[in-house]
């Protein structure tokens, strides 16, 4: 620890810690433009200069390492003519007219700044040049003659996403942000990952859906979880008068403020219709009725039945209302097909394994955070689960070094050190090379002396060169801390021989052992794990079914899913939305979306969070889990509600954090 | 003791701030109490006293030779000068010509806009002002105090010239300091 004094005020703060943090963590405010407490400090706007006992000049403290005895003074006069004259010399290089700002007015860190200073003008006028505006990206605008040149945009698209599209072109005042090598945005390297714009201290980065919808003073923030994917990132949902203004990254949480496209920027635009009313078929017609006839109608149809009734549940919905779900079909009516809408693909083959061998075999996300070498197998992270993506592509100018093994294109492609691209559904003979390359080449951490196959038989079936192959296994087995992720491209294939085979590699490279388990599968939707948990991943076929339910809540509908449905005489659809599955449904219950219920989400590493509800559903609408237990009483079925022991029941592939 | 004789004029602006001076409602009646309200846009006399006032108000930015002379005038008759509002403390929405020049301003207003007329033309009378870039108050003239908003809240401009009328020098800060 070390102790410091300033403005007269003894603190003490970790090694390590910049002066600027140093303040913060202890309430003493000193202006700042270009630092962010996630991004690496930086020292561009000059405005967190601070006098040091002994130093001959000013300091920046968001760049100045703490150190034991310092004394520090924030408001001494001469600082605060240089903090004026640096704030009247931003405001002359560009255009900053608040008026027709939309940050104006309580969201502008360079107003707010000014503010603090009591300027009450500007001492220097701008300087009247125009400067690009760059209007090509859906979802964003980027507006140079607001931008200050803080480079947190900059920092925000290398740090948190690791996609390095924005920088910047020319020198001093003539500077501007570009994407690429000064390509429109909308045309650039840009993932849509919004982090620039959640970033931006002025209005330069513009977000389409919000700007002008109200100052973050005018909205409700509720603190919740993204129901994107598996990953489960912190979320932080921005209402105002009941609707979706914008979507942030949570910083508390584990993904740290970033998020990718489907959290931020999707949710915000749903323009599905919405379903307001319960519906029964009447003739061909669907027509509106009430809940009570709803469930009335469900009961005349499907008590008869029993277990003839196939049950299908997104894995979207909550922990909870899954539990309910396979507690009402599989235990309640004796139904023999209780399954997700995702029928195990993601999840499966690995459950299976570990079902057999008895402990979890998948490690925790974090593993990214300290991987020199990742194997993506099966999965594209740049179209699938990005925040995990974002990990990996950040690591890379750090020296992690990544293998991709896909036999189409991956968007993860142009990062990687090496691509393997081998015969289509080959992935045990893949693994098998990489194994029989490790231990050829000595490097087996187990001290394997053979594989399960010769490295010729395997590259043969594979198709892939010696050479690649012996790259990949140096690689991976050389590095101090490896990691396989892999995907539904692995899970589906449903062969308990490429899983064999690809333990066997996490294990000789190093990756799984004793102390690390260095592999881990991204899943699927929100609560992919919760469904395979609940036994929830069967595979859909319909035999003598006489009706369905499907527990569709907010989610999409697949082709898929329609096509199988086809034989179903009797269909009962419990969703949000409007959909080619209500149409053919003869009863729909209309629930809520995932922003209007509060629920648990399991995610991929087995991290239970709580998401709140951050907005009022519409009349007449209610929870999935109330639907689900409302059906049961109409049933005359008791549910299990204990969804925590529900869970437990099975060994999970990845150890529960509940 | 004499009360303080307040004057007012503006020049690029909208007018929007003497609007929002009128939204100070019946706190106007309170203020002719304490101060002598003399020239305004919104007042019979025409010109601050050649004899001089405490306090002169200007709205808007400095846009031609006419709002130079303007500026010049009630600067040299009065004590205490207040850029009132964000065209005569930055500039303000006007000042965004500046960023293509005046003559391409002109061009568009009067010539290429889609709802003239065929052959229109440039103004050209010699007595027209002779038109500038457009200034912030104090780039012409020595501003002693700047009100920005666009317009200054009614509160702020009670508390302004309430404290203005009382004698003292207000303090734009917090509350009081909005740009808008």
């Amino acid at each position: 620890m070390i102790n410091l004094t300033i403005n007269g005020k003894t603190i003490e703060v970790e090694d390590g810690t910049t002066v600027l943090n140093a303040a913060r963590q202890n309430d003493i405010k000193i202006p700042t433009l270009c630092d962010h407490p996630n991004l690496t400090p930086y020292g561009g706007c000059r405005l967190c200069m601070v006098e040091v006992k002994g130093m001959r000049v000013p300091i920046a403290a968001c760049t100045l390492p703490a150190s034991n005895g310092m004394v520090i003074e924030t408001e001494t006069p001469a600082l605060k003519t240089s903090r004026n004259v640096i704030l009247s010399l931003l405001f002359s290089e560009r255009n900053h007219f608040c008026p027709f700002c939309q940050v104006s007015g309580g969201d502008c860190e360079l107003q707010n700044a000014a503010y603090d200073e009591h300027m009450t003008h500007w001492p220097i006028q701008p300087q009247w040049t125009n400067f690009p505006v760059d209007t090509s990206h859906p979802f964003f605008i980027l507006d140079n003659n607001r931008c200050i040149l803080c480079r947190r945009c900059i920092r925000a698209c290398a740090e948190m996403s690791g996609n390095f599209t924005l920088n910047v072109e020319e020198r001093g005042s003539a500077t501007i942000v570009v994407a690429d090598t000064n390509v429109p945005l909308g045309q650039s390297s840009c993932i849509s990952c919004g982090s620039c714009v959640q970033v931006c201290p002025t209005g330069a980065l513009i977000d389409r859906q919000s700007a002008y919808l109200g100052h973050d003073k005018n909205l409700t923030t509720t603190r919740s979880i993204c129901r994107g994917c598996s990953l489960g990132c912190g979320i932080q949902i921005h209402t105002r008068d009941n609707r979706i203004v914008k979507i942030t990254g949570d910083y508390e949480a584990a993904n740290a403020g970033t998020l990718c496209k489907y959290g931020r920027f999707f949710p915000v635009e749903q323009k599905q219709a919405r379903i307001t009313s319960p519906m029964k078929r009447v003739g061909k017609q669907l027509v509106a009725t009430t809940w009570e006839d709803a469930l009335a109608t469900l009961t005349t149809n499907i008590k008869p039945l029993k277990g003839k009734v196939a049950a299908l549940a997104s894995t979207r919905l909550s922990v909870e209302a899954l539990s309910t779900f396979k507690s009402l079909f599989k235990e309640g009516l004796g139904s023999d097909m209780v399954t997700s809408v995702e029928e195990g693909r993601p999840t499966a083959l690995q459950a299976t394994y570990v079902d057999k061998n008895g402990s979890p075999i998948e490690g925790k996300l974090d593993t990214l955070r300290t991987a020199d070498c990742v194997l993506l197998v099966g999965v594209d992270l740049a179209n699938t689960h990005e925040v995990a993506g974002f990990y990996i592509k950040r690591n890379i100018p750090k020296g992690t070094r990544l293998i991709v093994i896909d036999p189409n294109e991956n968007g993860m492609d142009d990062q990687a050190n090496i691509n393997l691209k081998p015969k289509a559904g080959t992935d045990e003979a893949v693994f098998n090379a990489i194994e029989a390359s490790v231990i050829k080449e000595g490097l087996a951490r187990t001290g394997a002396k053979k594989g399960k196959s010769t490295l010729a038989a395997a590259l043969k079936v594979c198709g892939l060169a010696e050479e690649d192959v012996k790259d990949t296994a140096r690689m991976l087995a050389e590095s101090v801390a490896p990691v396989i992720v892999f995907g539904k491209g692995i899970s589906m294939s449903g062969d308990s021989a490429v899983m064999d085979a690809m333990v066997r590699v996490a294990n000789v490279i190093g990756a799984s052992d004793s102390e690390r388990k260095g592999l881990f599968s991204v899943k699927g939707e929100a609560n992919s794990l919760a469904a395979s948990l609940l036994g929830l991943e069967d595979v859909f076929e319909v035999k003598n079914h006489k009706a369905a339910y499907i527990a569709m809540g907010d989610d999409y509908v697949t082709k898929r899913l329609i096509a199988k449905l086809e034989k179903i005489p009797y269909l009962i659809v419990q969703a949000s939305y409007e959909s080619e599955l209500t149409e053919r449904a003869d009863l729909v219950l209309p629930v809520d979306i995932w922003a209007e219920e509060t629920g648990h989400s399991l995610n991929l590493d087995g991290h239970l969070q709580l998401a709140y509800a951050a907005l009022t559903a519409p009349e007449g609408v209610h929870s999935n889990l109330n639907v689900l237990n409302e059906v049961a009483r109409a049933l005359g079925v008791t549910v299990n509600d204990d969804w925590h022991a529900a869970l437990t029941k099975r060994t999970s592939v990845v150890e529960l954090d509940l | 003791m004499t009360k303080p004789k307040i004057s007012s004029d503006w020049m690029a602006g909208c007018s929007g701030c003497h609007m929002s001076l009128l939204d100070i409602d019946e706190r106007l009646l309170e203020i002719a109490e304490l101060a002598d309200i003399r020239a305004t846009p919104i007042t019979d006399l025409k010109e601050p006293d050649e004899s001089g006032v405490d306090v002169g108000i200007l709205e808007g930015g400095v846009n031609n030779s006419s709002n130079e002379e303007v500026a010049h005038r009630m600067r040299s008759r009065c004590k205490i000068l207040v850029a009132f509002g964000d065209c005569a403390v930055f500039g303000g929405v006007p000042a965004l010509r500046n960023m293509c020049g005046t003559q391409e301003a002109l061009q568009r207003a009067y010539v290429d806009i889609e709802s003239n007329e065929a052959n229109s033309k440039i103004p050209s009378d010699p007595e027209l002002a002779t038109m500038s870039n457009v200034r912030a108050l104090h780039e012409v003239v020595k501003v002693d105090l700047h009100v920005p908003g666009c317009p200054p809240d009614p509160d702020v401009i009670y508390y302004v010239l309430k404290e203005l009328a009382e004698g003292r020098m207000p303090d734009m800060k917090d509350e009081n300091l909005h740009w808008h």
